[in-house]
């Protein structure tokens, strides 16, 4: 019996015969020609529509979010609305009928098209990236090397706290000593709501109060490399107030040295400093890897508020994690894997419908998946009282729920924040969206085009 | 199924049904049908009688909803199968924005030739039909004519055992028709099988050895196309060179001879001999040869109807 993966030379050949003639349709009915120009206008002209805040670094700002957010959103129309194209107009003009009858199984027609969108997408969305990074290091000339450090990837680590399961079961515990957990409710969904509360849980800071966090880098620092301490604190009412303090960086390689820097900025604020951990060279280890943050509350105790921040994602420090380049590859590799997977989807429905029907499914599952999470999370009671916001909620949570894992890592936020896009985000988000949906999406579409008849009578 | 039998049908059924799956049209009845190694197959039969829809039956295009369909041994939908198959469509579906070149190479790498073999194949196919010299022009701007040959080519490209015709002449001019009609014989004489569809009577009568008459589905006659076609009562003679007193004479001697009245009558050649025997004089148009690959491939077959 013939393994239906079994490949030879002959049925390279045959992928690549589709695969080239998808392409050659792309470039001779100048499909790729308007994407290009669409893109070179989002390249080119939307950096100077979109004003960021005047600085340097704002404008780099938006060159890696908006732009190459733009870009993408372009991507993605047009590869879903391409790959629908590519099995539905070949049988709506009958011409898959003289291809159908070679020697070609169903699963190389899939491959072919599906590659050959690929190379069109790897090409397009290089050549965006590429477009983006030369404006942003011309800006950078342009600005006497004002934002050089804009552009740049750093190792984001985390305060060391309890997992947010760890913590939720032990408030589960504590609520269960004290008789007071909420009747009628499974274990499960107590816990479900309580890790919710843990993961957003804020640490309230009044004036003069200290607060402390102790960070365990993966890799350790060497003396000398700069160390970013990134903070955001709240009030209680989301207001705009003054933050005075004193944060203190210190390290279990070099213990009594320590790094003190003031800090005069507002809450709302993102704020960033660079430690120069040349102040813990000595007789220690070469390089650090424990450190702990102090900060101390210096507002006054009658006329400041009491400041607020979530420690699991409100504080956080960089360090140095390779070059922006090799960063912006894989924010770049993660948006091919969502084109992957848009071109196996588009080339599934392609197999099922025509090209309308396709196109317009397809378009509103993406406006879903895009919206769906907002409509999410800002529904209320309120909002499901008629059955037909019920029906739409409903289905934004059901897309929403299909479409989380695809959708959970965000490249340009971590690009234009200078975070590195750590190995195991990038690459189980390449595999997932890039391979294993679209082999699903595969499998089904192949078996939909093999069951349908691809001529009509007389 | 005996090696000799390429196409084999067994109460093969065809109803399309509406979008509510209620049936519409049963385009075929339970259709018996044979076609045998190196014959030239013909079936006929008036619009809507079948005939596009059981080739495409037999090309794994439509699903027959009843009966059995075996090429070569084999259901259709097997790519076995299928690499021994060319198939030329009624209308060209051949992409408008490939030259004949391209086009001919992209079939060819359906088949998994390596670039030097659908290379070779392209070059000599393109030589076959007479479009060397637009190669290079993108089928979209070809006459229907010219389209038809490119058609005609991807469907020798790999050298088929069984090459399917669906209305091969449907566009072409006289000498188009004669050219194709040469070919289908030339092929048949390499070996390969042919089966065609025409509404053209003549241009079956002229190269098919059986034929098969659809119509409203149903299968009203099958065989070889002379027994199909002789009035075993009845006897002519051509003479050449006779007088008008000698033909009289003889006409009277064969009446007293049968005992009733005897039709005379003068042959003329018909209407597309003549054609081509204007048009085609003075060469501009010459007859297909067949490509040197198509005549290694298969090897030379005896009459089928004797």
């Amino acid at each position: 019996m013939n393994c239906p993966f079994q490949t030879d030379a002959g049925t390279v050949r045959r992928i690549l015969g589709v695969a080239g003639l998808a392409v050659r349709a792309s470039l001779r009915t100048k499909t790729v020609v308007a994407l290009l120009v669409l893109l070179a206008a989002c390249v080119l002209i939307l950096p100077r529509v979109v004003r960021g805040d005047g600085t340097p670094e704002g404008d780099l700002h938006i060159l890696l979010s908006y732009t190459l957010g733009f870009s993408f959103g372009i991507l993605c129309l047009s590869t879903l609305w391409s790959s629908c194209a590519l099995f539905a107009a070949e049988i709506e003009n009958m011409r898959i009928q003289l291809s159908a009858v070679k020697p070609v199984r169903t699963i190389d027609f899939w491959l072919g098209k599906w590659m050959a969108l690929l190379a069109m997408n790897a090409v397009l969305l290089l050549a965006v990236h590429a477009g983006v990074y030369a404006q942003a290091r011309w800006r950078i000339h342009r600005s006497g090397g004002i934002a050089a450090e804009s552009l740049t990837s750093r190792h984001v680590t985390h305060p060391v706290l309890p997992t947010p399961r760890a913590e939720a079961l032990n408030m589960y515990r504590k609520l269960q000593e004290q008789n007071a957990l909420p009747k009628g409710l499974s274990k499960n969904t107590v816990l479900q709501v309580l890790e919710q509360k843990a993961s957003e849980r804020y640490d309230v800071l009044n004036p003069g109060e200290p607060i402390s966090w102790t960070f365990r880098l993966a890799r350790s620092v060497r003396i000398g490399d700069p160390v970013t301490v990134r903070v955001k604190f709240d009030t209680e009412f989301s207001t705009r107030e003054l933050v005075k303090g004193v944060f203190k960086l210190s390290t279990a390689q070099r213990p009594g040295a320590a790094v003190e820097v003031k800090l005069d900025d507002f809450t709302q604020n993102e704020i960033e400093f660079v430690v120069d951990t040349r102040a813990f060279a000595g007789s220690g280890a070469p390089e650090l890897r424990d450190f702990a943050l102090t900060f101390v509350h210096a507002g006054d105790a009658k006329r400041s508020a009491a400041l607020m921040l979530r420690a699991r994602q409100d504080v956080v420090l960089l360090t140095p994690g390779g070059s922006f380049v090799a960063n912006q590859l894989r924010a770049a590799a993660i948006q091919g894997g969502v084109l992957a997977l848009l071109a196996a989807f588009g080339l599934m429905l392609s197999a099922c419908f025509s090209l309308p029907v396709a196109a317009f499914t397809a378009t509103v599952l993406l406006v879903l998946t895009v919206v769906g999470n907002s409509v999410v999370q800002t529904a209320t009671e309120e909002d499901e009282k008629m059955w037909y916001n019920r029906f739409g909620i409903g289905v934004s949570r059901v897309v929403n729920q299909a479409t989380s894992h695809a959708m959970k890592a965000e490249p340009l936020k971590a690009l234009s924040r200078g975070e590195r896009i750590e190995r195991s985000v990038w690459v189980s988000s390449v595999l997932w969206n890039g391979v294993l949906i679209p082999c699903v999406f595969g499998l089904a579409g192949c078996v939909i085009l093999r069951r349908r008849e691809l001529a009509q009578g007389e | 199924m005996n090696e000799e039998t390429v196409v084999e049908t067994r109460g093969l059924k065809k109803t399309f049904l509406d979008f509510w799956r209620r049936p519409v049209v049963e385009a075929v009845k339970g259709l018996d049908l044979t076609v045998r190694s190196g014959e030239v197959f013909g079936l006929l039969g008036p619009n809507g009688s079948g005939k596009s829809t059981t080739i495409k039956m037999l090309l794994g295009l439509l699903h027959p909803t009843g009966g059995e369909i075996r090429v070569f041994g084999a259901p259709p939908n097997d790519t076995r199968t299928k690499s021994r198959i060319g198939y030329l469509p009624e209308v060209s579906y051949l992409h408008p924005f490939l030259t004949s070149r391209e086009t001919l190479m992209y079939y060819g790498s359906l088949f998994g030739f390596s670039h030097a073999l659908a290379r070779q194949r392209t070059e000599e196919l393109l030589e076959m039909v007479d479009l060397q010299h637009a190669a290079d022009r993108a089928v979209g701007r070809f006459s229907k004519g010219m389209a038809r040959r490119v058609g005609l080519a991807q469907a020798l490209i790999n050298a088929p055992d069984l090459l399917v015709l669906d209305e091969p002449t449907s566009g072409l001019d006289p000498i188009g028709c004669r050219e194709v009609k040469d070919l289908v014989r030339l092929l048949a004489k390499n070996g390969v099988t042919v089966l065609m569809t025409s509404h053209l009577l003549a241009d079956v009568e002229d190269v098919c050895d059986r034929v098969a008459i659809l119509d409203h589905g149903e299968l009203r006659a099958n065989g070889c196309v002379s027994d199909l076609l002789r009035k075993p009562d009845e006897v002519r003679f051509t003479v050449g060179g006779l007088k008008d007193g000698a033909a009289t004479e003889l006409r009277s001697a064969i009446e007293t001879r049968v005992g009733h009245p005897v039709q005379q009558d003068y042959p003329s050649m018909s209407l597309e001999a003549f054609f081509l025997q204007v048009v085609a004089s003075d060469g501009r148009r010459r007859a297909y040869e067949v490509a040197p690959f198509l005549k290694a491939s298969h090897g030379r077959k005896e009459d089928v109807c004797p």
